[in-house]
């Protein structure tokens, strides 16, 4: 699984400069040379769809396609790829977002009683409480 | 049923939904949550860590379990370029960062082998989860009783890193000094062994560890940094109602 990891950006990489992950060390694991990416754009627009090769990995083929919005990756699809839940995770694209307070219905919270002090606090002791 | 304890320092709470669910599997998992803080705990000076650490134990003779801790610190050690470190100058061997969410994946898979099938354990923050549905919000990183996103959990676990409650707690092994290029970074993996793990050592990495976690198999990563951005992986399981425009 950890080849799979280099081949996927390696591949995205070649076709698309301003992909922002760089792996440290790519292990190129592809057998014959790629075929020119299919490219289709939008007119009227600078929305891009790219699709990468069909790559051959250690765990099956993969295949990539890439939107771009300008110069800026919205999405990254997989068009093809082998059953295996970790492949996607392979592809880390990050998204900026701005940071909001919330409160809903939940179950559990992740990351509210690092201690016992803190846990009193805590929407997690008022679930707890509501519970018992 | 429900059953909230404290152990190793927090509580934990569990709650399965198991109709009839026999209750020694939950005493199993309390007791072995409480050995592991015997055995493991830097903060008792009879406990296997303490005894290596003071150089009372042979290296190459320790129990099974605490190789397996030790080999995987070193893993992200080694890993992360040293910014996670479980042996830094000056301080006591410390590896409860790997130790917690270890014991408490271990403890959920007692669970299941016991035949629970909906379950949800949460220990100081840290989440196992079974049978979802589940609904788990993850603590704003400025306000206790906020939540900053929502994540929807089916069979997983969800580990949060923060400053806020115990402060500067986490150090970055290349520096020695605090680590505060993030608020909070949560991940949520297969397991709470991974998910707990990456986290606190992307923590320790600031806001390069972003990166660094969402590339790791089977993580997916919601970070906000010191200057308040929230930068998420594109795979991170957010619940339906908490996502926010982009």
């Amino acid at each position: 699984m950890k080849r799979a990891l280099p081949v996927l950006v390696l591949t995205v990489a070649g076709l698309i400069p301003v992909w922002r992950y760089t792996p440290s060390a790519p292990e190129p694991a592809v057998a014959e040379p790629a075929p020119a990416p299919s490219v289709s754009t939008s007119p009227g627009s600078t929305t891009r769809v790219v699709a990468g090769p069909t790559v051959d990995t250690e765990k099956g083929p993969v295949r990539v396609e890439v939107t771009l919005d300008g110069d800026r990756i919205s999405a990254v699809r997989m068009l093809q790829q082998p059953d295996h839940p970790q492949t996607t995770a392979a592809v880390p694209v990050l998204i900026e977002e701005t940071l909001e307070a919330q409160s809903a219905d939940v179950d559990t919270v992740s990351g509210a009683t690092v201690t016992s002090d803190g846990y009193r606090e805590s929407l997690q002791a008022a679930l707890d409480a509501q519970g018992s | 049923m429900r059953r909230v304890e404290h152990v190793m320092g927090f509580p934990v709470s569990l709650r399965i939904d198991d109709e009839g669910f026999e209750g020694s599997a939950v005493d199993d998992l309390f007791a072995w949550l409480r050995e592991v803080d015997a055995r493991f705990s830097p903060f008792r000076e009879d406990s296997e860590v303490s005894r290596l650490d003071r150089g009372e134990s042979d290296p190459g003779r320790l129990s099974p379990e605490l190789t397996e801790v030790l080999d995987l610190c070193e893993r992200y050690r080694t890993a992360t370029g040293g910014a996670f470190d479980v042996r830094l100058p000056g301080r006591r061997l410390d590896p409860c960062a790997v130790v917690k969410g270890w014991s408490v994946q271990k403890g959920a898979d007692l669970l299941r082998a016991a035949g629970a099938r909906r379950f949800c354990l949460n220990a100081g923050g840290d989440v196992v989860a079974a049978g979802g549905p589940w609904r788990v919000g993850v603590r704003h990183p400025e306000h206790a009783d906020r939540l900053c996103t929502l994540v929807d959990l089916t069979d997983g676990a969800v580990a949060t890193s923060a400053r806020y409650e115990r402060g500067d707690h986490i150090i970055d092994g290349r520096t020695g000094r605090p680590a505060t290029g993030l608020l909070a970074l949560t991940v949520t993996a297969p397991t709470l062994t991974l998910a707990d793990t990456v986290a606190t050592a992307a923590y320790a990495l600031g806001a390069e560890g972003i990166e660094w976690a969402a590339a790791r198999p089977g993580c997916e990563v919601f970070a906000v940094t010191a200057d308040r951005r929230v930068v998420r992986t594109a795979g991170f399981p957010s619940a339906e109602s908490g996502q926010v425009a982009a």
